[in-house]
């Protein structure tokens, strides 16, 4: 329905000449082709190499100063099963698995004056914080590898009005996009060893039906900048409920684990303040289950986080602390990568060794040491085209641990990527 | 806003947005002090707005080079102005962005838009002596100030490439909000033109700056050629600029944050 609303605006722009500085069309993309090695086996999953392969292409058209469309797709293929293998255009993007050909970005953004409107498929980003962002509510993301993801992009109308120092600004998403939880039979599902021996079986996942709704207010003065923050909709990420089903063959039990994502509100703030040392930056949000009583699916929780960051020569360090206070809890299996980086120690760095080489660190380490991962990576571009980048991540802890559930998952990893 | 105000900085930060924009429209004007030959060298700089491709070249200290693109739009002048960088090469970094609003009576704001991860990020002031995504320009090289934001002591006369020029110190006012303790001009005598800019930290010249191929563009006089050397680091940024139009028609609303974001 927007596209054919966008119709006669597209023809209106197609007429108006286009604005004589920007260029009209642009267009970026990569392919990129990698390998996870595994040296050690998981329970669920004897796998210990992956193949990946993801193509990307986007295009931006601006055929006037007021408007602009973009349009991207993404190819993906994998040795491990976690692309669908079917070939279709995914619009929506709301499988268990990667689609083979998804819709990344298809939209119109329409400007006026100091009014901003997005309108399709986009990325929408809020808060401040860099490892973990309390209130990015409108981000899901791709968790198939739990500790290195990407986002997902969001199906709805953004609408953005600066005001001086002021920005304020209203999401609306008619269509819910659930972040991408672990396969069942891969190594990032951690099934505890007391019931390593039951199958599991996808027992689908229930998303809801209605609209989400976000509003944000952000100011920028000389000596800090903040925001404001409201959501209402659901949880990207699951609560997950399990149950037995009948063995087709008769033999034995088999569990299902369904996934739900529970409808919940949420009340956000983030800040940033630059010192003489670092820029302190901090970014809290409070959620609360939509429902009240004995309906209610899901904790209220406070997750926030303080961190600085300071670039400095060749370096840029950021780092902090991720914590949660619970003020509800509800005895729901969760899938909540955010909550597990909380009650932890957070920091990524970065040096850049000379224009085309760069190495980058990363790493957790849950407050009562349960629970650590601490990532690698060595990047070399060469020419205008290609960057190959190896790198490795080492995961340990206590199989009770968020973190250390994962400690057969530790890898290395090598990519190489031609950009165009 | 009076004529003072409306003659902007170039010093220390000698930014590539202002460098580029220097030049003058005619020698003369018996300047007698290094105030007043700023001022006038900036004076005859101002146009409504700018725009240019450069092409950077990046030598390290081995030589070897890395090539780079980025599209430079200006609007407003000098301490007064608003700037747009965006890379359009190589193909990895194409649509990274900066935006650069600068203010007469304090160091710039800046943010930077990383498109991969959809975000911008404000630079912080005692970020801003990093270098600029692998290049030797520093974050402070990007913005300009207002003439007022310096003390000026004239330094002598000099040649640079054989042509006569007024050698002048600059030294910032407010000492933390710059990265340079202090900077050398030397600005030809016979065109105003900035033609070498040494910049120090204590008593360590850090950066140089050096303008080259002046040319006339819409009466301005103007280095189309810039090479910034980071002494410490033995490396050099060659910036050549192409297509560089002045007094262009931009609006306010491609100057902000929601604009860099557009692609």
């Amino acid at each position: 329905m927007i596209w054919r609303a966008c119709l006669p605006l597209f023809a209106a722009a197609l007429l108006s000449p286009p604005p004589a500085a920007a260029q009209a069309l642009t267009q970026r993309g990569f392919a990129d082709g990698g390998l996870f090695l595994f040296p050690q086996d998981a329970p669920s999953d004897r796998t210990r190499a992956v193949g990946d392969l993801r193509v990307r292409d986007e295009v931006f058209f601006k055929p006037s100063g007021w408007l602009q469309f973009a349009a991207g797709v993404d190819f993906r293929a994998n040795s491990h099963d976690q692309v669908d293998d079917r070939w279709r255009l995914d619009v929506s993007d709301r499988g268990a698995r990667r689609p083979r050909l998804a819709l990344r970005r298809l939209s119109a953004t329409f400007t006026r004056g100091p009014v901003t409107i997005d309108a399709g498929k986009q990325f929408i980003r809020w808060g401040k914080a860099d490892v973990v962002t309390p209130t990015d509510r409108f981000a899901p993301r791709d968790f198939l590898d739990v500790i290195d993801t990407e986002f997902l992009p969001v199906a709805g109308v953004r609408a953005v009005a600066q005001a001086g120092a002021d920005t304020f600004e209203a999401v609306w998403l008619p269509r819910f996009t659930p972040s991408r939880a672990p396969l069942l039979d891969q190594r990032w599902t951690v099934v505890p060893a007391a019931a390593a021996s039951v199958p599991l079986v996808d027992g689908g996942a229930t998303l809801p039906d209605g609209s989400q709704t976000g509003v944000r207010w952000s100011r920028v003065a000389d000596r800090v900048e903040f925001s404001l923050s409201f959501f209402d909709g659901f949880n990207n990420l699951p609560t997950v409920t399990v149950f037995p089903v009948p063995s087709p063959s008769g033999a034995g039990p088999i569990v299902a684990v369904a996934r739900n994502y529970p409808a919940i509100r949420t009340y956000g703030a983030d800040a940033a303040v630059p010192t003489r040392l670092f820029t302190i930056k901090a970014e809290a949000a409070y959620f609360t289950s939509r429902q009240s009583g004995a309906a209610a699916a899901a904790d209220n929780y406070v997750l926030y986080v303080v961190q600085v960051e300071r670039q400095t020569g060749e370096w840029v360090f950021a780092g902090g602390y991720a914590g949660e206070a619970v003020t509800a809890r509800r005895s729901t299996l969760t899938f909540a990568p955010d909550r597990g980086l909380t009650r932890a120690i957070v920091a990524h760095a970065s040096y850049t060794i000379g224009p085309t080489r760069t190495i980058a660190f990363e790493g957790a380490v849950r407050q009562n040491a349960d629970g650590v991962y601490a990532k690698a990576e060595y990047s070399q571009a060469r020419g205008q085209h290609w960057r190959a980048t190896i790198g490795g991540a080492a995961i340990a802890g206590r199989e009770s641990d968020f973190l250390g559930q994962y400690r057969r998952n530790s890898h290395v990893r090598a990519s190489l990527r031609y950009s165009f | 806003m009076n004529e003072r105000r409306a003659v902007t900085a170039i010093l220390v930060p000698f930014a590539v947005a202002l460098a580029a924009s220097l030049g003058v429209r005619a020698a003369g004007a018996g300047a007698d002090n290094a105030r007043q030959i700023v001022e006038e060298a900036q004076k005859r700089t101002d146009a409504k707005s700018q725009r240019y491709e450069g092409l950077l070249q990046v030598f390290d200290a081995k030589g070897k080079v890395t090539d780079k693109r980025w599209t430079f739009e200006r609007l407003g002048s000098h301490g007064q102005s608003k700037a747009v960088l965006r890379f359009t090469a190589p193909a990895e970094v194409k649509g990274v962005a900066l935006l650069v609003v600068n203010h007469p009576d304090r160091a710039s704001d800046q943010w930077m838009w990383t498109p991969a991860i959809e975000r911008d990020r404000r630079i912080a002031l005692q970020d801003r002596a990093t270098r600029f995504f692998g290049t030797d320009f520093s974050f402070e090289d990007l913005e300009e100030r207002d003439v007022d934001q310096y003390e000026y002591t004239l330094a002598g006369d000099d040649a640079v490439d054989g042509a006569a020029c007024w050698k002048i110190q600059s030294t910032p006012r407010q000492s933390k909000s710059s990265q340079y303790t202090r900077s050398i001009v030397w600005i030809r005598k016979d065109n105003y033109a900035f033609a070498r800019i040494e910049n120090y930290s204590k008593n360590d010249m850090v950066r140089r700056l050096d303008y080259s191929d002046i040319r006339s563009v819409q009466g301005i006089w103007t280095a189309r050629q810039l090479e910034m050397a980071d002494l410490k680091r033995g490396s050099r940024t060659r910036l050549a600029l192409d297509k560089l139009e002045y007094n262009v028609p931009l609006k306010d609303e491609d100057f902000t944050l929601q604009a860099i974001r557009r692609q």
